[in-house]
């Protein structure tokens, strides 16, 4: 055998330089792209390839706030009312009008004719009835558990073959706006009667949607088609009728450069979650970013005051305080992400700013904790009793830049002497550990959704409990803003909570969490429902021979 | 062929400094790995910053030489738990012959058909994550090879006339195992390890680019890699740079080591 | 010859049971819960109550010898029960997956082994020092390049900037290109080394001069004779190589977003979904057990030096 010599060992270096190199000097390349010869009018045809970060999990429809669940179960279903994303007012869509009974405890849906599902049974107001029975109620023995966007559910009546009535126990004044949401999608009732494990699977999803699916390779990819006897768009809607796309191709690209690299080159006409660091480069290719708003509770930290070290209000007020959101914006982050200025969007209904109350004060924050008796040890962390100030977070795989983010907030702490101590989210630890508060001190979330109720969804103890929420003040608080049917009264109670949650030091906003997409310049018409999912129904391409 | 080789000089050079900037990192950088500028965030490499600086604007060079100890002890730790788990077997099997070596040597084979990676996958799963146990879950992908390697030496070196002559001038058996036989079977197993060093940098890098790696912000190497993957067509040094002291250490790892007499065929058949 | 098949053939069936066994136990002690991981999803609402009835209903509260021997008669049979992280038979998840992995394996090595011949042959041929040094090299650079690093750096390269290649649409064959030559950089490299070392061998056989005294080309000399040698140690590494092209597959199509085992292996791991991950331990030990079964049963025919020993 023999060795190899010093030049071919160069050699060899030189030629990976080369690939390093040609990388280089390529960056931000992409070729010119052909422009749109668009007069405006859409054109019937062609197929949408659309890439996914993840796969879709369970399409159980209370599931669907899973972006890429919903992604799917916003082309194949249809909900009972439209909600505008611009004005957020709430508009007809299967149920042609309604009465909202006094004191929100009764509503009354008309139904429109003719409208049926994929399995080609009729969406009529049995059906209706089936599926808020499930979603309000759950079903314990198909296991199917209640949907969060309804609140207070009694019963269904149905009236006529066109006409539902729904009866809550208490006020329930956000549901109508919950008919509109994404977990509100209308399914046949075959769909509705099956147990929570086949609901789960996609197959067994019969919608009234504009799209069905045509073909499906578990994990990687979904044909859509266009259902050609589809009339029954949103009343508002300029287009009607069956889509404009023949078909669409759902595939799932997990490598961020990849869904990119692919959008930039022309391989793909439509791509979800656009990295911050990457809008640039598809911008300069001639693309175009889709940067939507989901108006709920903002991209941050959620502090569990069950956990030995964060039960003590002065260390959460400091963690507070010692955390310059800015800095994580600025840096990691774009216009796209703006500055979280209180717990809610401030697109959010109900929002008080509460900038003020925010403010990056890194003495403030070392007074408190030297105040809790924590004190600085010889490697720079605090200790208090021979206990570190030490607290644990999983990266978040959905939260864009989790890593990045925690890891310049962990620097940040640092310098006040708290250790940030960031674990990478395997899926079975995070299952175990992240309901444990003294594991999982802090967790990094956010949860969307055009509504006052997003904000109980996130801190009850019943519903997602981002906090391990011990605080019965905060779920009274939460349950009368639920139930209050009065707009304006409701809008107050909402500010009083989110003043109250910044006062505990339960969380530490850092921005308001926009979905991004990238589009190339021959797609068209993609709309996108208030909390940032796409709606591909008025969707067309104009690349077409 | 007598000339000097220039390659092996080479290569030695760059484990050489790999091992310095594990054990004496502030010498050859002032820069803090841990805690950047971020105003001073994705700057290509220049003289401030020779390797450039990454998303939180920390300094990349000080982040790889910084991280040169997580990664080389993590493949000592590796190249450690194979070694010892399997030249324990080998050796085992190989002296102690019949039964035992065939359950042994079965055993081996069965490490051998699972597939590494995914072996050390449930063994990262099984222990929890971490930079130690994920150097150990890749060790034990490498026991099969040691082990194998170890039991065909010690064969070898038993039917060597002195090891008869030591076992029938009545040696005891430990003593001959350990005075005679484990030092001439050594030499091919230490260039096997020196080969798996190389191979454990590139397999824990492999788990962290699947999310298996060490805790941020520890600057591991692979971790530099895999997370560097995803700005390749914006920031080009974020993962070539680590990537390529990847590369020279691993190609020097491997000089190395077939210089001590392996190669990468001669492991594996 | 009976007696050497039989017992072969037994030796082979025992690893087996060895390997699914190992598997079974190691799956069981994992701390995770894939119930807990596919149901913990707050929009569900799921109560730990509903969550314990899921778990009861998949594992069928049988204790654990019983469920052991449940499980492998299952095997046995061909039936490896249900994926928790899909609600669908492992069986039809396998079969989804096997094809694809069985083409990108199939062209991989192939690929690999073209590669280690052109590299080893036209080093032999080769008497230029440097060009052969360079040569030579060549297999120590291949396997010291991350292969996730190399699938990225291939697709930037020549998909999204030279355009040569699709890696989002195109046909399969177009999709196939790049993850092929992903997967068999690094395994051409012991194959080539294998190969070179054949070659150093035949130069020092004392007829080489000898014939090339009679007028025999250095090529012919290289075909001739090196070729009939390397087709065996070709074939070992072979059957050796059968882990690492699934350990590269698990790599290859995260990088490319392929289906296949590889990615359905590393959806289980972090799922913990462990039904599908015993039946892929399962499967990898039955592939690397088999070709190596029908390669050591091969080396007798193909080697007639080689005496049968039983």
């Amino acid at each position: 055998m023999s060795s190899s010599t010093p030049r071919s060992t160069i050699a060899a270096g030189v030629a990976m330089l080369t690939v390093v190199g040609l990388l280089g000097a390529c960056g931000g390349g992409g070729g010119p792209v052909q422009q749109a010869s668009t007069d405006g009018k859409p054109v019937y045809g062609g197929t949408l390839t659309y890439l996914e970060h993840q796969p879709p999990t369970c399409l159980y429809l209370p599931a669907a706030g899973f972006y890429p669940n919903g992604g799917i179960l916003n082309q194949i279903t249809d909900k009972l009312t439209w909600q505008n994303p611009k004005t957020l007012e709430i508009e007809p869509w299967i149920a042609t009008k309604w009465e909202v009974g006094k004191d929100a405890t009764e509503y009354t849906f008309h139904l429109r004719d003719g409208v049926t599902f994929s399995d080609g049974t009729p969406l009529d107001a049995e059906a209706v009835a089936a599926n808020f029975d499930v979603y309000g109620l759950g079903d314990d023995k198909l296991k199917l558990p209640v949907a969060e966007f309804v609140n207070n559910y009694k019963r269904s009546e149905v009236v006529d073959r066109l006409t539902v009535k729904f009866f809550f126990d208490k006020p329930s004044p956000g549901f109508l706006q919950g008919t509109s949401v994404i977990g509100a999608g209308l399914v046949s009732k075959k769909t509705i009667s099956l147990p929570y494990e086949e609901q789960c699977q996609l197959k067994n999803i019969a919608g009234s949607g504009p799209f069905t699916v045509k073909n499906q390779v578990i994990d990687k990819q979904i044909d859509l088609a266009a259902r050609k006897d589809y009339n029954w768009a949103p009343k508002s809607s300029q287009h009607q009728g069956r889509a404009y796309l023949d078909e669409i191709k759902v595939i799932v690209t997990p490598e961020d450069n990849v869904r990119v690299g692919a959008l930039t080159s022309g391989q793909a006409d439509f791509v979800r979650y656009v990295q911050a660091y990457d809008e640039e480069t598809v911008k300069s290719a001639g693309h175009t970013i889709y940067a939507e708003p989901t108006r709920g509770v903002n991209n941050g930290l959620y502090l569990r005051p069950g956990n030995s070290i964060l039960k003590d209000l002065d260390v959460r007020k400091a963690l507070q305080a010692g955390t310059d959101a800015k800095e994580v914006v600025d840096t990691l982050f774009t216009p796209s992400y703006p500055l979280a200025t209180s717990v809610l969007s401030h697109l959010a209904q109900g929002y008080v700013d509460l900038s003020k109350e925010l403010a990056y004060d890194p003495a403030k924050a070392n007074a408190l904790l030297d105040k809790a008796g924590w004190v600085r040890g010889a490697d720079g962390i605090r200790a208090k009793d021979s206990v570190k100030l030490q607290l644990g977070v999983f990266i978040a795989g959905p939260q864009p830049l989790s890593k990045q983010t925690l890891e310049l907030i962990g620097q940040q702490w640092a310098k006040l002497g708290v250790k940030l101590e960031i674990r990478p989210a395997d899926a079975g630890t995070q299952a175990v550990d992240i309901k444990n508060a003294e594991k999982t001190a802090l967790a990094h979330t956010m949860v969307g959704r055009a509504d006052q109720d997003v904000i109980k969804s996130q801190f009850h103890s019943e519903n997602r409990d981002v906090i391990l929420s011990q605080d019965e003040k905060l779920d009274r608080l939460l349950e009368q803003e639920s139930a209050e049917p009065d707009t304006a009264a409701r809008n107050a109670k909402v500010a009083e909570i989110q003043r109250y949650v910044i006062e505990q030091g339960y969380t530490i906003p850092l921005f308001e969490e926009p979905q991004v997409y990238g589009g190339a310049p021959h797609v068209h018409g993609v709309a996108f429902e208030a909390v940032a999912r796409p709606a591909f129904y008025s969707a067309w391409k104009s690349n077409q021979d | 062929m007598n000339r000097p080789k220039i390659g092996l000089v080479l290569a030695w050079l760059v484990i050489g400094v790999a091992l310095l900037w594990a054990v004496v990192p502030g010498v050859f950088t002032g820069h803090d790995p841990i805690a950047g500028v971020p105003a001073e965030k994705l700057q290509a490499p220049s003289g401030q910053h020779l390797f450039g600086t990454d998303a939180v604007g920390r300094d990349l060079f000080a982040r790889v030489v910084h991280g040169a100890v997580h990664s080389l002890s993590g493949a000592f730790v590796a190249v450690g738990v194979g070694l010892l788990l399997g030249t324990l077997l080998g050796l085992l099997a190989g002296s102690a012959g019949g039964l035992l070596d065939d359950a042994i040597m079965r055993f081996v084979d069965v490490l051998l058909s699972v597939p590494g990676l995914l072996l050390a996958l449930t063994v990262i799963i099984l222990l929890g994550p971490g930079t130690v146990n994920v150097a150990i879950a890749v060790g034990i992908g490498s026991v099969a090879a040691f082990a194998r390697l170890s039991r065909a030496e010690v064969v070898r070196v038993r039917r060597t006339d002195y090891v008869e002559a030591a076992f029938g001038s009545g040696g005891r058996y430990t003593t001959v195992l350990r005075r005679h036989v484990l030092p001439n079977s050594l030499g091919p197993v230490i260039a096997l390890a020196a080969l798996q060093f190389g191979l454990a940098i590139l397999a824990i890098s492999t788990l962290g680019f699947l999310g298996y790696g060490a805790e941020p912000p520890t600057p591991e190497w692979g971790l530099l890699i895999s997370e560097g993957r995803n700005y390749l067509a914006t920031s080009w040094w974020l993962t070539s740079l680590p990537g390529a002291v990847v590369v020279s250490v691993v190609l020097a790892a491997g000089r190395i080591s077939r210089s001590l007499g392996a190669d990468l065929g001669k492991d594996r058949a | 010859m009976t007696r050497y098949l039989l017992s072969r053939v037994g030796q082979a069936a025992l690893v087996l049971w060895a390997a699914f066994t190992a598997g079974y136990i190691l799956l069981q002690l994992l701390p995770g819960d894939s119930v807990l991981i596919k149901f913990q999803n707050p929009e569900l609402g799921l109560s730990p109550e509903q969550i314990a009835e899921i778990r009861a209903y998949y594992s069928g509260g049988n204790p654990p010898l019983v469920d052991y021997l449940h499980t492998l008669l299952g095997f046995a049979r061909g039936s490896f029960g249900y994926s928790i992280d899909t609600g669908t038979p492992v069986v039809e998840r396998l079969a989804e997956a096997l094809p694809e992995t069985a083409k990108l394996a199939s062209a991989g090595f192939l690929l690999a082994v073209l590669i280690a011949l052109v590299i080893a042959f036209a080093a032999g041929y080769s008497r230029t020092s440097w060009i052969r040094g360079a040569l030579l090299s060549m297999p120590s650079l291949f396997v010291s390049v991350p292969v996730f690093w190399l699938g990225i750096v291939l697709i930037q390269v020549f998909s999204f900037r030279l355009g040569l290649v699709p890696v989002i649409g195109g046909s399969p064959a177009q999709q196939l290109i790049l993850p092929v030559l992903t997967l068999a950089v690094p395994i051409s490299a012991p194959i080539a080394q294998v190969l070179a070392r054949s070659i150093d061998q035949v130069y020092t056989q004392p007829f080489v001069p000898v014939v090339a005294a009679k007028g025999a080309s250095r090529w012919w000399i290289l075909w001739r004779h090196v070729a009939r040698n390397a087709v065996l140690p070709t074939l070992t590494m072979a059957g050796l190589t059968i882990g690492e092209l699934i350990a590269g597959s698990v790599v290859t199509e995260t990088v490319f977003g392929r289906n296949g085992i590889g990615r359905l292996t590393e959806q289980a791991v972090n799922a913990q979904d462990t039904p599908v991950m015993l039946a892929i331990v399962v499967l990898a030990a039955t592939v690397f057990v088999l070709v190596n079964l029908v390669i050591d049963l091969l080396f007798p025919v193909l080697d007639p030096r080689l005496e049968v020993a039983a």
